[in-house]
């Protein structure tokens, strides 16, 4: 038994209404208790700000897709370069560093857990391997459907129970975690060279459409009994005028679980983008978050971009494609057979150029629009947007008009008339800031009731301590503070043990992965289905009994059993 | 100020020794104290060499280093270095003259890979030949050397000048591979032959006085011209990158 008492902790627990509270947090065995004996290890947090810690609801640090950003860049590894010391092993990279320099620097900023955006089923071992070496964040994986062609094909002869049924088969073959859409359609047609440009196109060969395939997976998701709803990456990502699809797809999605959303749409500032080429893009955030305030059954994530070198990755292949005709840098471009497909490339954000500043205000402005914070999660697509260690410089930003002010004034000249960020007056709170980066993820990825995101009685001891007292600190007026602070807290604490004190990571730690088990029964089972069997052996270039991940696989992990109604 | 190393003989000679401390600054600035590395293990400068200093230098350019022995292993000497004068008297090991910027080095042997990696000024003259990746850029950047001179006075390997994005190259002797690949800006010339040259070249000037193997078919052919007295074929290209580059070649032959 191992017992830890944090003292004075300036406590902000929104799930549990907490906010601003001085008091202590007994810790036995890992889990969060009423209180411990006095033999207890003592941490006094002295008025500093104590939060659980902080979840990411979407990123990509490991799987195949990932690792193949490392090593079309090679030039990313000379930055970020940190030499061994202590229990830390040396890293490198800025965008796409190793995974123990993603590890590390998450677990400074007090980030514990995190959602891997895109694991293609097919290629899941590479995430799991890399989930291993990820030591100090729990990982879960958003597996990719948005080609799959068994899936489709049931789309399209109108079986919803067969969709469900495949979709459950697949996340427990290969430990995933949610359903993933990327460009629903589209990347499947990227695969014979096409793309859908609107919600109402018909995939190729499959003759059903992108609408056909959210409104579908969104039924099944909800027939699986999944922890999280469907993750989607809208159709139409980064091209101007893209906010009527965007709009349009949200009008797709029925409220139907009163526990989280129906539906998670994420990177949402790539999707939000008015006028009809580059020449005239400008944004709209305002009805994207109009629409968001009026359907409490969609949470969002930012996708904020913020200024400098980045690599842009996603299984939007085509998507990838025109930005490489934009750029004409180096791209890469991958099919995984019958699933999905992805690209690379790298990009440089310049705040001269006016597309790139109004991207990194549209981001803003979603956050700042959106009424409810519990709808609108922080996230740069990492590292699609940003790296993640411009987190704290996006809290800031969102906390401090003048920073706001001061940053704008560096951006393209032309930006104010493309949007509406100068006008907005809102700085959001300690407590805003809370929700949106550990409580609302939490909330939207259902995994509260697995003790993340809060720190009630029985919750996982996961806990981040910033060198910041909210009592003494105007976040409006010190921005500075508050990029210091959240850069780096005094502790990170992960299953009760202090796993990163003041940026050195004290422990080799030993993560979670978490993943999904829907109870099927036989006789949907897709074990015993001959035709998908049949079609899975004749398509694949893999037999269908070498296809699910084997537990070795896994190291420590949880799976959480849902029972399907099917 | 005159420092003369002699790699002493070595029980196992093909270890590299990581020597990014012989330039010229190192010696102008403080003589004790130096080490190198082999593998992780720090040595002092004297385990691996007989260390001699005559006189005192009142710049950086009256630094002279000599290098004798077998230094065909000793990498990374010359790197960042800002001014003075290396001399090689044998072989010397990969990335020599790495991100030099000024003054000069001579090896009167061979060169390993890497010689003058993302060069920004300066003169290297190889009297032998040089490895791959002479007077190239670090994999992945798209600007290499920037500015300077290397001249090779044997053959080069393969990659020699890519991403060359300044300065000039001379290969007296022949090239490998895809020599100018990438290249960008500068000039590269080479007296002898070498293969699928200036793949993906997207600005500068390239000679070849030989022959170049399965040339590229995405250069346009504008036409004979004469540089210097001698009669070359100039290409524009390379148009599968929307290349401003221009190519000048003796004598070409496309992939059968
Ligand atoms: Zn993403």
């Amino acid at each position: 038994m191992t017992e830890l008492l944090i003292r004075n902790a300036c406590v902000i627990d929104p799930i549990n209404d907490i906010c601003g509270e001085i008091m202590d947090i007994a810790v036995r065995d890992g889990k969060i208790v009423e209180s411990v004996g006095s033999g207890a290890e003592v941490i006094d947090a002295g008025g500093s700000l104590t939060m659980p810690g902080g979840i990411d609801a979407h990123t990509h640090v490991c799987g195949t897709k990932v690792n193949f950003g490392r090593y079309m860049s090679p030039e990313d590894m000379r930055a970020g370069r940190t030499a061994r010391r202590g229990h830390m092993h040396a890293t490198s990279g800025y965008s796409v560093p190793t995974t123990y320099g993603t590890s590390y620097r998450y677990s400074a900023m007090g980030y514990t857990t995190a959602l891997e955006g895109a694991m293609a089923p097919l290629e899941a071992r590479h995430t799991h391997e890399e989930f291993a070496y990820t030591p100090l964040q729990d990982m879960m994986a958003n597996t990719l459907f948005d080609g799959n062609w068994p899936v489709m094909q049931a789309i399209h002869d109108g079986d919803i129970k067969r969709v469900a049924a495949i979709v459950g088969w697949t996340l427990s073959a290969v430990k995933g975690f949610a359903i993933k859409l990327t460009n629903p359609g589209g990347t499947e047609a990227w695969g014979w060279g096409k793309d859908v440009s609107s919600i109402r196109d018909v995939v190729p060969h499959f003759e059903v459409t992108p609408a056909e395939i959210i409104r579908a997976m969104i039924e099944a998701n909800e027939m699986l009994n999944l922890p999280h709803s469907v993750h989607l990456h809208c159709n139409c990502l980064g091209k101007p005028g893209n906010y009527e699809t965007t709009l349009e797809t949200f009008d797709l999605v029925p409220n139907t679980n009163d526990k989280r959303q129906s539906l998670y749409a994420t990177h949402v500032q790539f999707h939000a983008y008015g006028g009809s080429s580059w020449r005239d893009i400008c944004s709209r955030s305002e009805e994207i978050c109009r629409a968001i305030n009026q359907k409490p059954q969609i949470v969002m994530d930012m996708g904020q971009v913020m200024f400098g070198k980045t690599t842009t990755m996603t299984a939007d292949g085509p998507m990838e494609f025109n930005l490489y005709r934009l750029y004409h840098n180096k791209w890469s471009n991958h099919d995984v057979e019958l699933e999905t497909g992805s690209g690379i490339i790298p990009v440089y954000y310049n705040r001269k150029n006016l597309v790139n500043s109004i991207m990194w205000a549209i981001g803003l402005e979603l956050a700042l629009l959106t009424d409810n914070p519990w709808q609108c999660i922080l996230a740069t697509d990492n590292p699609n947007g940003a790296p993640f260690v411009k987190y704290p410089e996006i809290i800031a930003l969102l906390m401090s008009k003048r920073y706001r002010n001061g940053v704008f004034q560096t951006v393209h000249p032309d930006t104010e008339h493309n949007v509406p960020l100068a006008a907005l007056d809102r700085e959001l709170t300690w407590k805003e800031i809370a929700i949106m980066t550990r409580a609302a993820p939490a909330k939207a990825l259902g995994i509260v009731d697995i003790g993340k995101g809060h720190l009630g009685e029985g919750a996982d001891a996961d806990i981040a301590i910033y060198p910041l007292n909210i009592n003494e600190i105007d976040p409006a007026k010190a921005p500075e503070e508050v990029i210091r602070a959240f850069g780096q807290t005094d502790y990170t604490i992960k299953r009760g043990r202090v796993v990163c004190c003041r940026g050195t990571c004290m422990v080799d730690g030993e993560n979670t992965t978490i993943w999904v088990n829907p109870r099927i029964s036989e006789n949907h089972s897709m074990d015993h289905d001959p035709e998908f069997a049949r079609n899975f052996d004749k398509n694949y270039t893999i037999r269908m009994r070498n296809y699910p991940v084997q537990e070795e696989y896994l190291q420590r992990n949880l799976c959480i059993e849902t029972e399907a109604r099917l | 100020m005159k420092v003369t190393l002699e790699v002493r003989p070595r029980r196992k000679p093909h270890l590299p020794i990581e020597a990014e401390k012989i330039v010229p600054r190192t010696f102008f600035e403080e003589t004790d104290g130096l080490s190198v590395f082999r593998g992780n293990k720090e040595l002092a400068l004297e385990e691996i060499f007989s260390v001699a200093i005559e006189g005192e230098a009142a710049s950086v350019d009256g630094v002279e280093i000599t290098i004798l022995g077998d230094s065909s292993r000793i990498k990374r000497v010359g790197e960042y270095m800002d001014g003075g004068r290396i001399h090689v008297m044998g072989d010397i090991g990969m990335h020599c003259g790495n991100f030099m910027s000024a003054g000069e080095i001579v090896i009167d042997g061979n060169a390993d890979a890497w010689l003058g990696r993302e060069m920004r000024g300066g003169t290297i003259r190889c009297h032998g030949s040089a490895g791959d990746f002479c007077a190239a850029g670090y994999r992945g950047e798209k600007r290499g050397m920037r500015g300077g001179t290397v001249e090779v006075f044997g053959d080069a390997g393969d990659f020699t000048a890519e991403t060359l994005a300044g300065g000039t190259v001379i290969v007296h002797g022949n090239a490998g591979d895809l020599a100018g690949v990438d290249m960008k800006d500068g000039v590269l010339t080479i007296m002898g032959d070498t293969s699928m040259a200036c793949a993906n070249m997207s600005g500068g000037r390239a000679y070849v006085h030989g022959t170049v193997y399965d040339m590229i078919p995405t250069f346009r052919n504008i036409g004979r011209e004469t540089v210097g007295g001698d009669v070359f074929t100039r290409f524009a290209g390379d148009i599968a990158n929307r290349g401003k580059g221009t190519l000048f070649i003796r004598n070409y032959k496309y992939m059968d």
